[in-house]
C-alpha cells in the first residue's frame, strides 16, 4: 500500500479505526478459489458426466495402457537392449555449477576465506548429497564460468576443465578427492556422526596425482584456455590455499581415529601404539 | 553452548598436528551467532558484504550468513542412562553400539569408560586382515594388474605361434590330401577297369554274363592270378640272371 507522505497520519488513524480482523471481514482474493466440477448435476455436469458418447469411454471399460487393438505393441515390438542395465549401481555426482558457486559466496553463505569443503556446501544448503542413492560427491560444473570470480580453496569429486580453468583463472585452488559412501556421509553431516560416539575412521584412499605432473597440466590449461596462470605463492592467502587434507583425512583439523565428545567439548585420541599404527597407516 | 553449534566442530578446542595441517574456523563459527542475530533482521536481503575476495581486508573478518542450527535435544540434565545390571533392560541397551551412542550423546556422564570406544585387538586384527585383503596398496594392485596382463598375452601369443605353425603346414598337407583323394580315385578306377576286364575275360570263356559272385567265377579268376604269378617270377629270373651277367662282365673290364 503505496501512500503519499501527506496521509500518512490519515492511513494510520484508519488503520487504528478499522474493525478487528475475523471470519465475517475475510474474503479470499478473487480468482484464487475455483469452484470444483460436481458430476452429474445440473444442465452441464449432468446427462453423460462428462464421460463421452458409449464405447468404452463411457462405459469405462477400456484396455490397458499400452494396448493398440492387438497389433503387437510399441512397448513389446520394440527389442530390448541394456540402456539402463545396473543404472542403480552407478556413482552419481551431484552438479554443482560455477554460477550457483558464485551465487552462494555473494550472498556469504560459503566463506572463501577458509577452504572450502563438501561439508561448507552443505552446511551451506548449496548441495543436496545422498549418500544413500549412490551419490559419491560433488562435480563442478562450467556453467557461469564467465561470471565466476572468486579466489577460493575448493575440494570436490569431479570437475570439469573448465570449471578447473575458471577457478585457476582467478587464483584459486581446486582439488578433487575420492570419499567411500560411509565418508562421504560421515562429511556431510558431522554432528550426528559425533553424537554417535565412534571414532573417525579413516579414508578409502583415492589415486594421488604427481604435483609436478599437476603443474604442468596447469600451465597446460592456462594455455588452452588463454589466461596467464596466477602465482599462488606471492598471494596473501596462499597459507589457506595450500591447504589440502591428507589422503585418509575426512576433517580438516581432525585425523581419523580420534573421538569427538560434543556435549563436553573434548576431543579424545588413543594411544595404544597399535591402534595409533592403524588410524596412521 | 545450549544451542549447540553445528558445521566443522573440530579443532575450536584441541590444537592438534593432525596427519596434515588441518585448517580451524574459528572465525566462521564465532561468527555464525553474531550474523545468525543479523539475518533475522535483515530478513530477506542477502546478509553478507563482499565475502568475494579477500584481497583488501577491512580489518573485520568478512561477515557469512548460515542457517540455524538445528537443536540437538540431548538431554543433558535428565540422562536415560540404562541399568546394565538388571534384567529388565532388553539386550540392545547392553551392547557395545549402544554404549558409544550415550557416550557420544552424553559424554562422561553416562559412566561408559572411553577405552572401550575403540576397537579391542580382535577386532583390530580382523580390521587390518580385511583391509589387507580388500584394499591392498597401489604397488600391489599394479603389479597383479601387470601380472594378469603378462598372462593374457602370453596365452594369445602361444595361441598364434600355434596358428602360425600349422599354417605353415597348411601347404603340405592340403598337397597330401589332393594325393591321396587323386591316388584314392585313380585306385577306384584301376579297380574298376580291373573287374570289368575279368568279366569281359568270364564272358568270352563262358559265353554268358557271369555273376562275379558265384564260385566259377571265382576259380577263373584264382587262375588268372596264378597264372599271372608264374609271369612275374619269370620274369624276376630273367631280370637278375641279366645282373647277375652283367655286374661280372663290368668290373673285369673296369679293372683290366
Amino acid at each position: 500500500m503505496s501512500f503519499p507522505k501527506k496521509t500518512a497520519s490519515k492511513a494510520l488513524g484508519i488503520l487504528q479505526n478499522l474493525p478487528r480482523i475475523s471470519l465475517a471481514n475475510l474474503r479470499p482474493e478473487p480468482g484464487a478459489k475455483k469452484a470444483e466440477t460436481r458430476r452429474g448435476r445440473g444442465q452441464h455436469g449432468g446427462n453423460r458426466s462428462g464421460r463421452g458418447h458409449k464405447g468404452e469411454r463411457q462405459r469405462g471399460t477400456r484396455p490397458r495402457l499400452g494396448f493398440v487393438g492387438g497389433q503387437t505393441p510399441f512397448y513389446l515390438a520394440i527389442p530390448k537392449y541394456g540402456y539402463n542395465e545396473g543404472h542403480s549401481r552407478r556413482p552419481q555426482y551431484q552438479p554443482l555449477s560455477l554460477r550457483r558457486l558464485q551465487y552462494l559466496i555473494d550472498l556469504g553463505r560459503v566463506d572463501p576465506t577458509h577452504p572450502v569443503d563438501l561439508t561448507q556446501l552443505v552446511n551451506a544448503r548449496g548441495v543436496t548429497v545422498q549418500p544413500l542413492k549412490r551419490d559419491y560427491g560433488v562435480q563442478l560444473v562450467d556453467e557461469g564460468a564467465d561470471i565466476f570470480s572468486a579466489k577460493i580453496n575448493i575440494e570436490v569429486q569431479r570437475a570439469s576443465e573448465g570449471a578447473v580453468a575458471a577457478i585457476e583463472r582467478n587464483g584459486g585452488v581446486i582439488t578433487t578427492s575420492f570419499y567411500d559412501p560411509i565418508s562421504l556421509g560421515i562429511l556431510i553431516k558431522p554432528v550426528p556422526f559425533f553424537l554417535r560416539g565412534q571414532p573417525i575412521p579413516k579414508r578409502i584412499r583415492g589415486y594421488l596425482a604427481d604435483p609436478e605432473k599437476i603443474q604442468q597440466a596447469r600451465l597446460a590449461l592456462a594455455l588452452k584456455y588463454g589466461y596467464t596462470l596466477p602465482d599462488i605463492s606471492k598471494d596473501e592467502l596462499y597459507h589457506m590455499l595450500s591447504m589440502r587434507k591428507d589422503v585418509r583425512q575426512i576433517f580438516f583439523g581432525l585425523a581419523p581415529g580420534w573421538v569427538v565428545s560434543m556435549p563436553e567439548k573434548k576431543i579424545l585420541k588413543p594411544t595404544d601404539e597399535k591402534l595409533l599404527k592403524y588410524y596412521r597407516s | 553452548m545450549a544451542n549447540g553449534e553445528r558445521g566443522i566442530v573440530g579443532a575450536t578446542f584441541v590444537s592438534p598436528p593432525g596427519p596434515s595441517c588441518g585448517g580451524t574456523k574459528m572465525a566462521a563459527s564465532m561468527l555464525c551467532r553474531r550474523t545468525a542475530a543479523l539475518c533475522r533482521t535483515l530478513k530477506g536481503i542477502s546478509c553478507s558484504k563482499t565475502v568475494l575476495s579477500a584481497d583488501s581486508p577491512r580489518g573485520l573478518p568478512p561477515q557469512s550468513a548460515s542457517y540455524n542450527p538445528r537443536p540437538l535435544r540431548l538431554n543433558l540434565h535428565r540422562p536415560h542412562i540404562p541399568d546394565k545390571d538388571s534384567e529388565k533392560t532388553p539386550e540392545w541397551q547392553k551392547s557395545s553400539r549402544y554404549d558409544r551412542k550415550l557416550f557420544g550423546r552424553y559424554g562422561s556422564a553416562s559412566g561408559i569408560e572411553p577405552a572401550s570406544l575403540w576397537p579391542s585387538r580382535a577386532e583390530l586384527d580382523r580390521m587390518t586382515a580385511e583391509e589387507n585383503e580388500w584394499q591392498p596398496p597401489l604397488e600391489v594392485m599394479l603389479k597383479n594388474v601387470q601380472a594378469r596382463e603378462e598372462e593374457e598375452t602370453q596365452r594369445r601369443l602361444a595361441k598364434e605361434k600355434l596358428i602360425a605353425a600349422n599354417m605353415a603346414k597348411m601347404p603340405k598337407m592340403v598337397a597330401d590330401w589332393r594325393r591321396e583323394k587323386r591316388e584314392s580315385k585313380s585306385k577306384l578306377k584301376e579297380e574298376k577297369s580291373r573287374r570289368a576286364k575279368l568279366l569281359a575275360e568270364a564272358r568270352e570263356r563262358f559265353g554268358y554274363a557271369l555273376d562275379p559272385r558265384s564260385p566259377k567265377f571265382l576259380e577263373m579268376v584264382a587262375e588268372i592270378e596264378k597264372e599271372e604269378k608264374k609271369k612275374k617270377k619269370l620274369v624276376k629270373r630273367r631280370l637278375k640272371d641279366e645282373q647277375l651277367a652283367a655286374p661280372p662282365v663290368a668290373p673285369p673290364a673296369a679293372s683290366s
